[in-house]
């Protein structure tokens, strides 16, 4: 069974097709990293999972039950956009107001065990209109978290977190996800951080979802790249341009030769060509050029 | 490991307990609810004792030169409801200006209520979890039931103290205390038929409260001069059953219009 299993959505806005025919599939015990540009339809879909907008067609299943079902649903939590929040109320009696619709039993305790989770603990008392950007998206996700969900639906989680922030997120994400039946749905435009906590991965454009895959399978599909620095640069780059199909410059200054795993040859073929190499490494691309790649039309 | 998953379900009645208390917890702690029921106080006590100083003053038209001599308030009660013998709607002062402003009042709490929800974006935590939208209505209509209900017992309360202060009679002619326990009644129980009416305008504006009120500011006056004329002074057991028929029948109806509107339309 599968935590969403999609099939075939769609949603119209007037003339404008935000999401087309789309499926996606999210695993029992996934994290899964949902990718795409603005305006891709990500949010849209997040949205509909959760039941705020109808969909135009197709069907939603929420392990194995429709997404309008009462019990699944009350054991969802969620982050869509800005936390859902009373600005003249505090953190703590926002947070009490959900714990109340969740029908949690013993809620101030809940309340204050996913406030230090996310070390909030000591601005409960603050109104939520004083918190600041980091501390609004904290309280957010300490409200998705309450009552134990069981699926995890955040849209942009990582925004306005500092470097403290996105790691609690990264531990609080792992022991979600640790007993192999809780799931997280997350999109972000943070990739580097995505990569370092997602399972699985879904890229949408224009509604459709281009490619699925697991953390796995990304990693082999990675291209790798031979990074390397020497005296002559410009030099370098052109001969270098002369023999292999793909040679770029990075934003480090280094000069990237892909699909090549074995060194020597490079730097055997600069030495002739009287080129000193003086720094050299072999990498894999990231999520990053790999999304980026695959925008382009890349492979 | 098994791959299966054991979702717990939730009665109707544990539901709508936790968004009753909920919603109930939002009211008591908001500024607004306070602020409606003391101007529901004050206004009666302020209004009668003024009045009643202006009683007898004559004030002329410049232009015509023609006086008109004020009439103070003689009686209590015109604040609550008509007097057997007058024309509907009471004494000329208090024609307007009654206990029926409360069913304008409860107008804009419902209204900044329900798109308070929705600006805020507790709306989107709360549909998430809690999927039937009937029941989002069921709670809003009972809040702004019991807020309405308040503002009314406030204001009879504001104008018994504004008589006492005043030194205004509280003769019944001819009506006794059931009477005036009946007029209430029956203005309570109306109110669900407000309160239905303002919910269903306010869901459908949704974050625009400004919207939402001007509609049921609107749509409130189309029924307010039935107010006085469904519960006078004289109401009895009569009046009661009509105005809770009333308020039954329109809150299972607009309520049902409200949850279609809420269901095919967008939570954000």
């Amino acid at each position: 069974m599968n935590a969403i299993e999609i099939k075939n959505l769609s949603k119209n806005f007037g003339p404008k097709q935000a999401v087309c025919g789309l499926n996606m599939t999210v695993p029992m015990g996934a994290i899964y990293g949902f990718i795409g540009e603005n305006g891709s339809g990500k949010s849209t879909t997040e949205k509909m999972i959760c039941g705020l907008i109808p969909t135009g067609g197709g069907s939603i299943k929420l392990y194995g039950k429709d997404y309008t079902d009462e019990s699944v649903r009350a054991k969802m939590g969620v982050l869509i956009e800005a936390p859902g929040c009373f600005p003249g109320l505090t953190v703590f009696d926002n947070m009490m107001l959900q714990a109340e619709n969740l029908s949690i039993p013993d809620a101030e305790q809940e309340v204050i065990k996913v406030l230090k989770q996310v070390r909030m603990e000591g601005a409960a008392g603050n109104k939520y209109k004083n918190c600041s950007l980091g501390m609004k998206q904290r309280v957010g996700i300490a409200m998705a978290l309450l009552g134990n969900p069981t699926l995890l639906v955040l849209d942009e989680p990582l925004n306005g977190l500092d470097a403290d922030g996105m790691r609690i997120m990264r531990e609080v994400f792992a022991d979600i996800v640790a007993d192999g039946k809780r799931s997280i749905l997350v999109s972000s435009h943070l990739l580097g951080e995505l990569q370092k906590v997602a399972t699985h991965y879904g890229i949408i454009r224009h509604g459709k979802m281009m490619v699925e895959m697991t953390a796995d399978e990304l990693d082999a599909s990675c291209r790798t790249y031979v990074a390397l620095q020497s005296a002559e640069m410009n030099r370098t780059k052109m001969l270098l341009g002369c023999k292999y199909s793909r040679v770029e410059e990075d934003e480090a200054g280094y000069i990237r030769v892909y699909d090549l795993t074995t060194p020597e040859e490079i730097v055997t073929y600069l030495y002739e060509n009287g080129i000193c190499v003086t720094e050299l490494y072999t990498d894999k691309i990231g999520l990053e050029e790999y999304y980026i790649d695959l925008m382009k039309g890349g492979k | 490991m098994e791959n299966t998953m054991r979702f717990a379900k939730v009665s109707f009645a544990g539901r709508i307990k936790s968004m009753l208390k909920v919603d109930f917890r939002r009211m008591f702690k908001s500024k607004l609810f306070y602020i409606l029921i003391a101007c529901a106080l004050v206004i009666p006590i302020l209004m009668t004792v003024m009045m009643s100083m202006m009683d007898g003053s004559v004030s002329v038209n410049p232009q015509t030169g023609e006086e008109t001599i004020m009439q103070g308030p003689e009686n209590t009660w015109q604040n609550i409801g008509t007097l057997p013998g007058e024309p509907l709607g009471g004494d000329e002062i208090f024609m307007m200006c009654n206990i029926n402003m409360a069913f304008m009042g409860v107008a804009v709490f419902v209204c900044l209520f329900i798109s308070d929800d929705f600006r805020s974006g507790y709306a989107k935590n709360l549909f998430t979890v809690r999927a039937k939208r009937g029941e989002y209505v069921v709670s809003k209509t009972v809040a702004g039931f019991l807020c309405g209900a308040l503002m009314l017992i406030a204001y009879l309360i504001g104008s018994v103290l504004g008589g006492a202060i005043a030194g205004l009679s509280f003769e019944l002619h001819g009506l006794n205390a059931g009477h005036i326990v009946m007029c209430m009644l029956a203005k309570i129980c109306l109110m669900l038929v407000f309160v239905s009416i303002f919910t269903l305008i306010s869901v459908a504006a949704k974050q625009r409260a400004w919207l939402g009120i001007c509609g049921s500011l609107g749509g409130g006056m189309l029924l307010f001069m039935m107010v006085s004329m469904i519960t006078p002074l004289g109401s009895t057991v009569i009046n009661v059953a009509l105005c809770a028929a009333g308020g039954a029948l329109f809150a299972f109806g607009l309520g049902a219009i409200s949850k279609v509107v809420l269901k095919k339309t967008s939570m954000v």
